[in-house]
C-alpha cells in the first residue's frame, strides 16, 4: 500500500540555520562593516557618546531578550542584575579608598572586573532562579519587579560598596596607563576616548550576540523556545524544564552583569536609583519594538528606545529637560515607544523584526515564479527508514535562515 | 502606647488606600484575567485633574473629583474597548506589557501637560481637622478614607451579590463560555470591571494625594504596593484584596514608625520594601493567598 | 470484571515469549473530585498495535497523561521496559523512550516543522549552552547530523517541502502528520498516539494508517493508539481496551471486543446490548492490508 516516491528535486532548507547565510546577507555584513568603519573614523565624540549608550543599551536588550524573548520567562528585573554587575566592577576594579568614607576599590585590571561583572551576576541568578522560576507570568513579573524595589534598598544602604544614596564612581577600563577615557596612543594611532570605548563595548556585543544567536540555533535554543511555547508539551519531548530556565536565567544574567558594569563605567558615576524600575521597562519596550526572540531585534529596539532620545538632543530639535512640561526629547520618546509597544503587540508581536521578516517574505513569494506549494507527496515505505541512528550520510546544507 | 496606636490607625487608613487599589486589580482580574499594570497611571491621572480641577480651573472639590472620575473612567473604557479586546486569547506577557504601554503613555502624558515638580493636591479638609481621643490623634482624611472604603465596599458586595450586572459579573469571572451561553453580553461586563476600577483608583488616589501633601508624577509608584496586597488576599478574591490591603498597610506603617529603632542594622526606609518581602514569602509558602482558589490543571 | 481479566490473560499468553513492554496495575487517577480512572489494567506487548477506545469521558486521555507522567495516578503500578514509570518525571520519559503525540496541536504554532523534529530529538542530543553558545566541532555535526536525520524523516512522511512552514501555517492533516514525525524522532520504544486521526477526511486518516501500520511493520515501534474512529481501530489494532467512565469494560483481540456486550451497551446504550454486534466489521475492511 505504500504510495509515491517524493519529488527529490524540492528540498527545503535542511542545513542549520547558518549565522551568514546567502549572498545577500553577505553583501549586508559587508556594508554594515564598511558603515563602522567609516563611523570609527569620522565620528565626532557626540556620536560616539550616543553610539557607545546605544551599543551598552543592546547588550542589555539582548539579554533580556535571552531570558523573557526567547525563555518567555517574563522578567521586569534587569536592572537588579545589571547593578551588581557593575557594583561587582567597582568593588574589583575601583580606584582604593583614600579616606574612611570612600567606597571600596581593589583597583584590578578590567580584563578581570569586566568578566566577573558578569560571573557574579550569573551567580546571583543561580541563588535567586530556584526561588523565582517555580513561579509563571504575572507572579513572575511581580517578584522580578519587588526585586528591582528590595535591590535599590540594599543598594542605598550599602554605602561602602555603593557610595549610599550619593552613589560612586565606576572603574575606566584600560590597559595600565592607556585609560580609555582618555585619547592614547596605540603604536602610532591616536584614539580618542571615544574610539577606545566603541572598539570595547562593540566587540563584547558581537561576541554576545554571536554567542547568544549559536545558542538559539541549538539544543538550548530550541528548549528556551519549547518551554515558553508550551511547558507540558516541552516536558513530554523531553526537556527538563527547570534546567532550561535557570539556563536562561543565568545567561541573561551573565549579560545583564556585563552590561550593567560598562554602562556604569561609561557613565563613571551612578548613584544606587539609577537601577530602577523604569530602567528596567525601557529594556522591556526595546525588545518589543525590535523583536522578542530576535538578536537583531534587541539591538534595533536598544537603539530605538535609547539611541533615537539622544540623537533627538543632539539636533535640539526638541528641549532635553524640563520641569515646566511640554514636550521634551525624553517625553517624546516615552511617549512613542509606549504608544509602539502597544501598537506592535496589537498587530505585529515580532516587532520590527516581524515587520522586516513580513516584507522580505513577501518579497520573496514576488520572486518565485514556480508554485512552491501544491499537495505534499503522500506517505512512501517506510522501511527505508534509518534502522539505527543516524546512519545517513550528511544531507547537503542548503541556506537557511540565520537567527 | 498612644504611638502605637497613632501608627495603627495610621496604617488602617493607608491599608485602606491599597484596598482601594487593589480592589480595582482585583475587579478587572477577576472578570477579564487581565492585570492592569496601569492602575497606579490610572491613580495618578485622577489625582492631577483633581488638583487641576481645585487648583487650576477653580472648581469646588466636589465637583473637581467629579472630572477627575470621569476623565478615569473614560480612559478605562476607551483602553479596554479598543485596545485589550484585540488581546484576548494572547499570552499573559503580551496582555502585561500592552498595560505596560498604556502606563508609560499616562505618565508622560502627565509630565507633558503638567511638568515633572510636585503639584499641590487638592483637599476638602485642612490639615488639622479631625478627632482626639487618648492622645491619638484621628486625622479628618485617614477617617473619611476608612468611612469611604468601608462604604465602598459595602456597595460593591450589595452590588455583586443583589444585582443583576453584579451576578453577571460573578458569572463571566467563573466561566466566560458559559456566561456567554446565557446571553450575558461581555463586552458590557469588561466595560463595567474597568470602569468601577478605574472610578475606584481616582477615589483612592485622590485619598492617597491627600495623605501626601504634594503629587508628582512618580505617585502612580504607590500602586505597586497593591501587588503585594492582592497576592496576600488571593488574587481572585475581592474581600482578599481588602484584607490584603489593610494588613500590608498596617505592617508597613508599624515597620516605618519603629525602623529607626532598628535603623543601624537594617538601614534606612526598610519599610519601603516590606510588602514586598511579605509578598515573596507569601509566594513561596502559600500562592494562592489567604483566600485565593487553588487552580487545578487540567491538561 | 472476569471478562476483562480474562481477556487479557488470554492477550498475554498470545506472544511466544517474554515480558509486555508496558505493564499498567490498578491504576486509579482522581482530581477534583472526579473519578477519572479506576483500577485500570492492562499489558502492552513489545511491537503490538494496542488502542484503547471509550466514549468521551472514558478516561482515555488521562491514561495518556499517566503514561506520560504529567498526572500522578492515586494508586495503582505501572511497569516499562522494566523500569517503574511512576518513579519518573515527565521529562525523564522521553529518555527511556516513550514519545507522544498530541492531541490538539496550537502548542507550538510558530515553529518550523524541522525545528519541530529536531526538539523531539532533543533527548537525543547533547550541546548544552555553552557548547551551543561556542558552536565548536561537535556542536557543529552533531547539529548537521541530526538535522539530516529528521529530513529524512521528513521526506518518508511526505513532509519535506514544508520543512520551514511553521506548524500553524500547515492544514490540519499536515500538522498531525508533523506530530507524528516528531514523535518518530525520538526513535521511541513505545509511541503514545493521541486521536491521531482526529478530524481528518477518509484520504487522510488512510494515510496515517498506512503510516501507523509500516511504523509497527517495518520499524517495530510499540504504539498505544487513543481513537474515536471505529472503523480505525478495529481495522489495524492487534488488541482493544475498552474504557467507560473511568473503568476497563472489555479487553482483547478485536473480534472479541466487537462481540462484547458491555462494549456495545456502552456505546450504543441498553436496548442494543442483548445482541452481538458484527457490524462494525464491514466498515473496518477498508482499513485492512491484504496480507500476502
Amino acid at each position: 500500500m505504500s504510495v509515491t516516491v517524493t519529488d527529490q528535486k524540492t528540498r527545503a532548507s535542511s542545513g542549520p540555520p547558518r549565522l551568514l547565510g546567502s549572498r545577500s546577507r553577505w553583501l549586508a555584513y559587508g556594508i554594515g562593516l564598511l558603515l563602522v568603519i567609516v563611523f570609527f573614523s569620522f565620528a565626532t565624540e557626540d556620536w560616539f557618546s550616543i553610539v557607545n549608550y546605544t551599543l551598552i543599551a543592546a547588550i542589555a536588550a539582548l539579554s533580556l531578550n535571552v531570558l523573557s524573548g526567547y525563555a518567555g520567562q517574563v522578567s521586569l528585573g534587569i536592572t537588579f542584575f545589571m547593578a551588581i554587575g557593575a557594583y561587582t566592577a567597582a568593588l574589583l576594579g575601583g580606584t582604593p579608598p583614600t579616606t574612611p568614607l570612600d567606597p571600596q576599590g581593589f583597583g584590578l585590571s578590567f580584563l578581570i572586573w569586566l568578566p566577573a561583572a558578569g560571573i557574579v551576576a550569573a551567580l546571583a541568578g543561580a541563588l535567586i532562579g530556584p526561588v523565582a522560576l517555580r513561579l509563571r507570568g504575572f507572579y513572575l513579573a511581580i517578584v522580578t519587579l519587588a526585586l528591582v524595589f528590595i535591590g535599590q534598598y540594599i543598594f542605598m544602604n550599602i554605602a561602602p560598596l555603593t557610595g549610599g544614596p550619593q552613589g560612586r564612581s565606576f572603574p575606566t577600563p584600560g590597559f595600565g596607563d592607556l585609560a580609555f577615557n582618555q585619547q592614547n596612543d596605540y603604536f602610532g594611532i591616536a584614539l580618542t576616548a571615544g574610539q577606545q570605548y566603541f572598539l570595547l563595548i562593540l566587540l563584547v556585543l558581537v561576541l554576545s550576540a554571536l554567542f547568544v544567536a549559536n545558542v538559539m540555533r541549538s539544543r538550548a535554543g530550541r528548549a528556551f523556545r519549547a518551554v515558553r511555547d508550551h511547558e507540558v508539551g516541552a516536558s513530554i519531548m523531553g526537556v527538563n524544564l527547570f534546567e532550561a530556565k535557570m539556563g536562561a536565567f543565568i545567561l541573561s544574567s551573565f549579560l545583564a552583569g556585563i552590561a550593567g558594569a560598562l554602562l556604569a563605567s561609561y557613565t563613571s558615576y551612578v548613584t544606587p536609583d539609577y537601577w530602577s524600575l523604569t530602567l528596567a521597562i525601557q529594556f522591556v519596550a526595546a525588545i518589543i519594538v525590535g523583536g522578542i526572540a530576535s538578536v537583531w531585534g534587541s539591538i534595533l529596539g536598544a537603539a530605538f528606545v535609547f539611541g533615537l532620545p539622544q540623537v533627538i538632543d543632539y539636533f535640539s530639535l526638541l528641549p532635553t529637560s524640563s520641569n515646566s512640561g511640554g514636550l521634551t526629547s525624553g517625553n517624546l520618546n516615552a511617549l512613542i515607544y509606549g504608544a509602539l509597544i502597544i501598537v506592535f503587540l496589537l498587530f505585529e508581536p515580532e516587532g520590527v523584526i516581524g515587520l522586516i521578516r513580513r516584507v522580505q517574505s513577501l518579497m520573496r513569494k514576488t520572486n518565485r515564479s514556480n508554485a512552491e506549494g501544491g499537495e505534499p507527496a503522500e506517505i512512501i515505505d517506510l522501511s527505508s527508514a534509518p534502522a539505527s541512528r543516524l546512519d545517513v550520510e550528511d544531507a547537503a546544507p542548503v541556506n537557511g535562515d540565520g537567527e | 502606647m498612644a504611638y502605637f496606636m497613632q501608627l495603627l490607625f495610621a496604617g488602617i487608613a493607608q491599608g485602606c488606600i491599597y484596598a482601594l487599589i487593589g480592589l480595582g486589580f482585583s475587579i478587572i482580574f477577576k472578570a477579564s484575567e487581565v492585570i492592569n499594570f496601569a492602575q497606579g497611571e490610572l491613580l495618578l491621572v485622577g489625582a492631577y485633574v483633581v488638583s487641576a480641577g481645585v487648583f487650576e480651573w477653580h472648581l469646588p472639590f466636589l465637583l473637581a473629583l467629579l472630572a477627575g472620575l470621569v476623565v478615569t473612567i473614560l480612559i478605562g473604557l476607551l483602553f479596554e474597548r479598543f485596545i485589550l479586546q484585540r488581546m484576548i486569547g494572547r499570552p499573559v506577557f503580551s496582555i502585561l506589557m500592552i498595560t505596560i504601554g498604556l502606563d508609560i503613555i499616562l505618565r508622560t502624558a502627565v509630565i507633558i501637560i503638567w511638568g515633572s515638580k510636585p503639584i499641590p493636591a487638592a483637599s476638602p479638609f485642612n490639615t488639622i481637622s479631625g478627632i482626639n481621643y487618648a492622645g491619638v490623634h484621628f486625622g479628618a482624611n485617614d477617617l473619611w478614607t476608612i468611612a469611604i472604603t468601608i462604604a465602598l465596599c459595602a456597595a460593591l458586595f450589595y452590588f455583586f451579590r443583589y444585582t443583576r450586572y453584579g451576578l453577571a459579573m460573578r458569572a463571566t469571572a467563573l466561566d466566560q463560555e458559559a456566561a456567554l451561553a446565557v446571553g450575558i453580553n461581555i463586552r458590557t461586563i469588561y466595560a463595567l470591571a474597568w470602569g468601577i476600577a478605574a472610578a475606584i483608583a481616582t477615589v483612592g488616589g485622590v485619598f492617597l494625594a491627600i495623605d501626601s501633601f504634594a503629587i508628582d508624577p512618580t505617585f502612580g509608584g504607590a500602586a505597586l504596593v497593591a501587588f503585594p496586597a492582592i497576592i496576600l488576599g488571593g488574587i481572585d478574591s475581592i474581600s482578599g484584596a481588602v484584607v490584603g490591603g489593610i494588613v500590608i498597610g498596617v505592617i508597613q506603617i508599624l515597620t516605618a514608625g519603629y525602623e529607626s529603632h532598628v535603623a543601624s542594622v537594617l538601614g534606612a526606609g526598610i519599610h519601603e520594601i516590606t510588602p514586598y518581602l511579605i509578598m515573596i514569602l507569601i509566594l513561596l509558602i502559600r500562592p494562592y493567598g489567604l483566600f485565593g482558589t487553588r487552580k487545578v490543571e487540567r491538561i | 470484571m472476569s471478562d476483562v481479566s480474562a481477556g487479557a490473560k488470554n492477550a498475554s499468553t498470545l506472544t511466544a515469549d517474554g515480558l509486555p513492554l508496558l505493564k499498567v496495575e490498578e491504576i486509579s487517577v482522581r482530581f477534583a473530585g472526579v473519578r477519572a480512572l479506576t483500577d485500570v489494567s492492562f499489558e502492552v506487548q513489545p511491537g503490538e498495535l494496542f488502542a484503547i477506545i471509550g466514549p468521551n469521558g472514558a478516561g482515555k486521555t488521562s491514561l495518556f497523561n499517566v503514561l506520560s507522567r504529567v498526572y500522578q495516578p492515586v494508586s495503582g503500578k505501572v511497569t516499562f521496559d522494566g523500569h517503574d514509570l511512576l518513579r519518573y518525571k515527565t521529562y525523564q520519559i522521553a529518555r527511556l523512550g516513550i514519545a507522544r503525540t498530541f492531541q490538539n496541536l496550537g502548542q507550538f504554532p510558530n515553529t518550523p516543522v524541522l525545528e519541530y523534529l529536531l526538539l523531539g530529538r532533543h533527548t537525543r542530543m547533547r550541546s548544552g549552552i555553552l557548547l551551543g553558545g561556542l558552536y565548536l566541532g561537535p556542536t557543529r555535526a552533531e547539529e548537521r547530523k541530526n538535522r539530516a536525520y529528521c529530513m529524512h524523516l521528513l521526506e518518508l512522511l511526505g513532509l519535506e517541502r514544508v520543512a520551514a512552514t511553521p506548524l500553524k501555517l500547515l492544514p490540519y492533516g499536515l500538522q498531525k502528520r508533523a506530530d507524528l514525525a516528531r514523535a518518530l524522532a525520538l526513535e521511541p520504544k513505545l509511541l503514545l498516539l493521541d486521536e491521531p486521526v482526529a478530524g481528518m477526511n477518509l484520504q487522510e486518516s488512510e494515510d496515517i494508517a498506512a503510516a501507523i501500520l509500516d511504523i509497527k511493520e517495518q520499524l517495530g515501534v510499540t504504539q498505544i493508539l487513543v481513537e474515536h474512529d471505529m472503523a480505525l481501530v478495529m481495522g489495524i489494532a492487534d488488541r482493544v481496551l475498552v474504557l467507560d467512565f473511568g473503568r476497563a469494560i472489555a479487553q482483547g483481540t478485536t473480534a472479541e471486543v466487537q462481540a462484547n456486550p458491555d462494549v456495545i451497551k456502552a456505546y450504543l446504550g441498553e436496548e442494543f446490548g442483548e445482541k452481538t454486534g458484527n457490524r462494525a466489521n464491514g466498515v473496518s475492511d477498508v482499513y485492512r492490508r491484504e496480507m500476502p
